[in-house]
């Protein structure tokens, strides 16, 4: 890749990288609106750590990096927020909404967000592996 | 570099939002407002408030407040349209106070938060929050909620799933 193409291609992941942060903080402000941000903790953590393994399985098996890989997590954690975007339109929770990735239950575990902090750590650092050994087979 | 990147910033917001919590907060998070009916060992029969509250045949709503909040509890009811919906009673620790739309009940021992099954916060002495009593008499949500004076819409649709 020429100097001309590097810079293009930081200059692409830089963009995707404002995008997912504006995301995420316009996510977080919103909670925070309502005073639930450990809610938002919860479901960052949880659905995002899921993209995670996801991706790191997806990238193993087709031998390279994932595409938009910033879009995965985000994608991730929307569905694990799901059901509170149906709270504030009016629709209180029920058990079946642990059907998007523990909607409910995952707030009870215990060591409550720290376990989901770890979880998140683990997964990230999951998918960093899987893409280091993709780079050493020159795949990535 | 990627790693040790989100963990510190990430780690930081979460101390963060530990550290920043209020002191009318519940000691867990995981059983503030978790928007939920029958949570734990909910439902449960729930103990007079008055002579009417609660009915059998009607809902009620019993917001647990301090004096200094009432004002502004009983500005915002009458907007929501909860009453509507369900009997509505607010209970104080101590102290009387004045509201035309809704009761008021003193509670100066706590007998009636703790039969509610109310959370100590953070700061521990009486709640603040609400307990929702379906029209059967059974109590089947409850939660504490120092913001509840800007979230009774969250009110209305836990009453609403009832």
């Amino acid at each position: 890749m020429n100097r001309l193409g590097r810079n293009d291609a930081g200059l692409r992941l830089c963009l995707w990288c404002t995008l997912a942060v504006a995301v995420e903080v316009g996510l977080y402000l919103s909670y925070q609106q309502h005073e639930a941000r450990f809610h938002w903790f919860t479901h960052f953590f949880v659905g995002t750590s899921a993209a995670l393994v996801v991706m790191s399985a997806v990238a193993w098996h087709q031998h390279r990096a994932i595409a938009y890989p910033l879009m995965w997590p985000i994608a991730g954690h929307i569905v694990a927020m799901f059901p509170d975007l149906l709270f504030t339109s009016g629709t209180a929770h029920y058990r079946w909404m642990d059907l998007f990735l523990g909607h409910i239950s995952t707030h009870f575990v215990p060591g409550r967000n720290l376990t989901w902090y770890l979880v998140f750590l683990a997964a990230l650092g999951l998918y960093l592996t899987v893409l280091a050994r993709l780079v050493d087979r020159g795949n990535a | 570099m990627i790693w040790l990147l989100a963990a510190t910033v990430l780690g930081g917001l979460l101390a963060a939002a530990e550290f920043t919590r209020g002191p009318l907060d519940d000691p867990d998070p995981a059983q503030q407002r978790p928007g939920i009916l029958d949570l734990g060992p909910l439902p449960e029969p729930a103990s007079a408030v008055s002579e009417s509250i609660p009915r059998l045949g009607r809902p009620a709503v019993v917001f647990f407040g301090r004096p200094d909040m009432v004002d502004a509890l009983c500005r915002a009811l009458p907007n929501t349209g909860l009453s509507g919906d369900a009997d509505l009673v607010i209970v104080l620790p101590t102290g009387t106070a004045e509201c035309r739309a809704v009761p008021v009940i003193e509670d100066p021992d706590g007998s009636l938060a703790e039969g509610y099954g109310m959370r100590s916060p953070i700061a521990d002495g009486s709640p603040v929050g609400y307990a929702v009593v379906d029209d059967r008499g059974r109590i089947r949500y409850r939660t504490l909620d120092p913001a509840v004076i800007t979230e009774l819409g969250e009110v209305r649709t836990i009453v609403a799933a009832l």
